[in-house]
């Protein structure tokens, strides 16, 4: 069956899209908006500031690919759609981290799963992080006004086996469970998201506002990528880029823009690292410091039905029950979802070799994975992690504190607890050392002793947030909670490096809410009068 | 190819490689072509210990699934951003030399003359090592393997697993 393309649809009709991969000559351009990054926070501005009349010019480091190439298989997905091919960890390589690299950024291949910013986390904002005007019942509008706009509804139709398990342990246990709502539209249910959606239901960046922006005359620069700004007093006076190869190395052809406004949108990690590599003003050395991970355990149960992991809605419950059970500086709280399960993605996020891993494979379609996000950045021992140059780009150092490996210890109890009581016949707590337990009266007493520790548990991260902290007081915060720079008049931040905690919830909404104002905010300033 | 030219073969390789010879010549050696390569040679010893329980047991299919995995892990490699990728190759540099799997292994005899059960205990060692550096070294090697093998279709039948079929007509 064939699937209309909108990319190649919008491509033939006419969009100014540029693939760095084919540029010979140096470029120079000259815009009223240049927006760095595709994603959560590019894409919503993109579309925001074209409508409002400016001309935009959306660069992308990652490649433009589109449905005809997604071919739900995680050889060609993972390096060709996310940071360093999946494999990027932290410097200590104790946290393999999952971002997105193409246009559409992490919503070309995240799993859809879209939560308005918790109260906690804001009213913590507004009274430890300076932040103003961003309430929930401020934010409400927005994430109401974005939810229309990329279909955001709650997942109607049965969740599968995975997520089920989740319900049905937490159904059994009498926790809090929700089901979740996704930016889908016409969705196959097929599973296979984290891939790009083959079927273009998501309704990502990719498939949304990018095209929209494009529609509306902006350009879009793809395989470009911003090397640094140059800056004069309390200016941002031009970029300057490199063109891309195919395979993402440097060409040698220089791209520089010229703007009214900068808007970086690079996503944690890679805004603070590009304000780093600028040696733009940062007086209290706020930049790249407490980026956050969400870092997360996973916990393997074998059940006697199939599961089917890999098929239907990767996410469609979580339950919130130990997010925020103490106070929000309290000791950290954690989240439970479960993941799609692809052999890839299994294979390398399990433990050890030989026949013992090729027994856990073989009972691939009977393995159901639990996973718990914890919310880091509040307890005064969970600062996050630090964005550091190297010669190459950067590393990441995320030190993996007491205070984690605690809930580390209390969130393996709570997923083993709650596959036994959806009828797991076994838990496999993914940490060396864990056996196959097989009752939670044995999972209380193993989990209790269980030696875990960098590298050799299992820990993982696909949200990426701060290192570019927003917030009125320019003591804790590069940019004002309109995402302004403290220090340079046309320059702003609109992504997940803004957050100034972790959020306790999945990314993306939170970013489409928030840059949603923030553009708006941007566009009547610069808006042609 | 018959198991014992593969051993020939490796022997000889290993040799060479311990000497910090680094280019191998198949006629010479009657050398399977897919293993020209010496981190190919090198990887060729660790999958059947690494993917034990996991590799076809047929002789010919076996065969077939290494040149598949071998093929995906110069994939994988290729794909890697270049610190990684220098850091691996630094690994694997010094496994191919005596100084340095004294160094790793406590033992100058090459990989390839080290039978599987002498392999997995070395793989325990660097999996349990008190040095973060050997365990990464583990992991680094492991996940590379287990991401390669795994990323073949044709190695999915061993979990029951395919792709939908949807757009395949």
């Amino acid at each position: 069956m064939s699937i209309e393309d909108p990319i190649e649809t919008g491509l033939a009709s006419g969009w100014q899209h540029v693939d760095g991969s084919t540029l010979t000559e140096p470029q120079h351009y000259q815009v009223d908006v240049v927006i760095v990054g595709s994603g959560a926070g590019g894409g919503v501005a993109a579309e925001i500031l074209t409508q409002a009349g400016l001309s935009v010019m959306i660069i992308e480091a990652g490649p433009l690919k589109s449905s005809n190439s997604f071919n739900m298989e995680e050889r060609r997905a993972y390096p060709n759609l996310y940071q360093q091919a999946a494999s990027m960890k932290t410097k200590d390589k104790a946290i393999g981290i999952f971002q997105g690299r193409a246009v559409g950024g992490s919503t070309t291949v995240n799993w859809t799963t879209s939560i308005r910013t918790p109260r906690n986390a804001l009213q913590y904002w507004a009274s430890d992080k300076s932040i103003a005007g961003l309430s929930r019942d401020e934010l409400d509008p927005w994430f109401e006004k974005m939810e229309q706009r990329l279909n955001i509804a709650k997942w109607d139709y049965e969740p599968n086996r995975n997520n089920m398990a989740l319900r049905q342990g937490c159904e059994a246990l009498g926790w809090e469970y929700t089901v979740i709502k996704r930016n889908v539209s016409g969705c196959w249910n097929t599973g296979y998201c984290g891939m790009g959606c083959p079927v273009n239901a998501k309704q990502s960046m990719l498939v949304t506002t990018i095209p929209s922006a494009l529609n509306g005359g902006a350009t879009l620069l793809s395989r470009v990528k911003v090397a640094k700004l140059e800056h004069q007093g309390d200016k941002i006076t031009g970029l300057q880029a490199q063109a891309l190869t195919e395979s993402l190395t440097p060409s040698g052809v220089a791209v520089n823009v010229k703007a009214k406004h900068y808007l970086l949108s690079a996503g944690a990690i890679h805004t603070p690292a590009l304000l780093m590599r600028s040696q733009v003003a940062d007086p209290h050395q706020l930049l790249g410091k407490r980026t956050f991970l969400h870092p997360t355990l996973l916990s393997g149960a074998i059940f006697n039905d199939p599961i089917n992991g890999h098929a239907g809605a990767p996410q469609s419950i979580y339950s919130d029950q130990f997010v925020w059970q103490d106070d929000a500086d309290g000791e950290l709280g954690y989240k439970l979802e479960v993941p799609p399960i692809h052999p890839i993605l299994i294979a390398s996020k399990t433990l050890g070799y030989g026949k013992s891993h090729a027994e856990l494979m073989a009972k691939f379609n009977q393995l159901q994975v639990t996973i718990a996000l914890v919310r880091d950045g509040y307890h005064p021992d969970s600062q996050g992690g630090q964005v550091q140059l190297t010669d190459h780009g950067f590393s990441l150092d995320y030190p993996l504190s007491d205070a984690f490996w605690r809930a580390a210890r209390r969130a393996y109890a709570s997923m083993a607890e709650l596959q036994f009581a959806a009828g797991a016949q076994q838990v496999l707590p993914i940490t060396e050392g864990a056996p196959y337990l097989s009752s939670w009266q044995q999972a209380k007493k193993v989990i209790s002793e269980l030696d875990l520790a960098p590298l050799k548990t299992i820990v993982a991260s696909a949200h990426v947030m701060g290192g570019c902290p927003m917030g009125e007081d320019p003591k804790m915060a590069m940019v004002n909670s309109y995402g302004e720079s403290h220090y340079y008049d046309n320059l702003s931040v609109m992504d997940g490096s803004i957050f100034p905690t972790s959020l306790g919830a999945n990314p993306q909404l939170s970013i489409y809410g928030i840059t949603a104002r923030n553009a708006t905010h941007l566009a009547q300033k610069l808006q042609p009068k | 190819m018959k198991r014992r030219t593969f051993l020939t073969t490796a022997l000889v390789g290993t040799g060479a490689l311990a000497l910090g010879v680094n280019v191998y010549s198949p006629p010479a050696v009657n050398i399977n072509p897919a293993l020209d390569n010496p981190h190919r040679l090198l990887f060729s010893v660790l999958l059947p210990v690494i993917l034990d329980g996991a590799f076809p047991t047929v002789e010919s299919h076996r065969l077939a699934a290494q040149t598949r995995t071998l093929d995906a892990i110069e994939q994988t490699i290729s794909v890697l951003p270049q610190d990684q990728r220098e850091e691996l190759m630094q690994l694997l540099e010094l496994l191919e030399q005596r100084l340095g799997l004294l160094l790793l292994t406590g033992n100058m005899t090459p990989l390839m003359m080290r039978n599987p059960q002498e392999l997995a205990a070395l793989l325990e060692r660097w999996r349990g090592h008190y040095l973060d550096m050997m365990v990464t070294a583990y992991g680094g090697l492991r996940d590379l393997i287990m991401a390669s093998y795994y990323s073949c279709p044709e190695h999915w039948h061993h979990l029951h697993y395919d792709k939908p079929k949807y757009f395949e007509s």
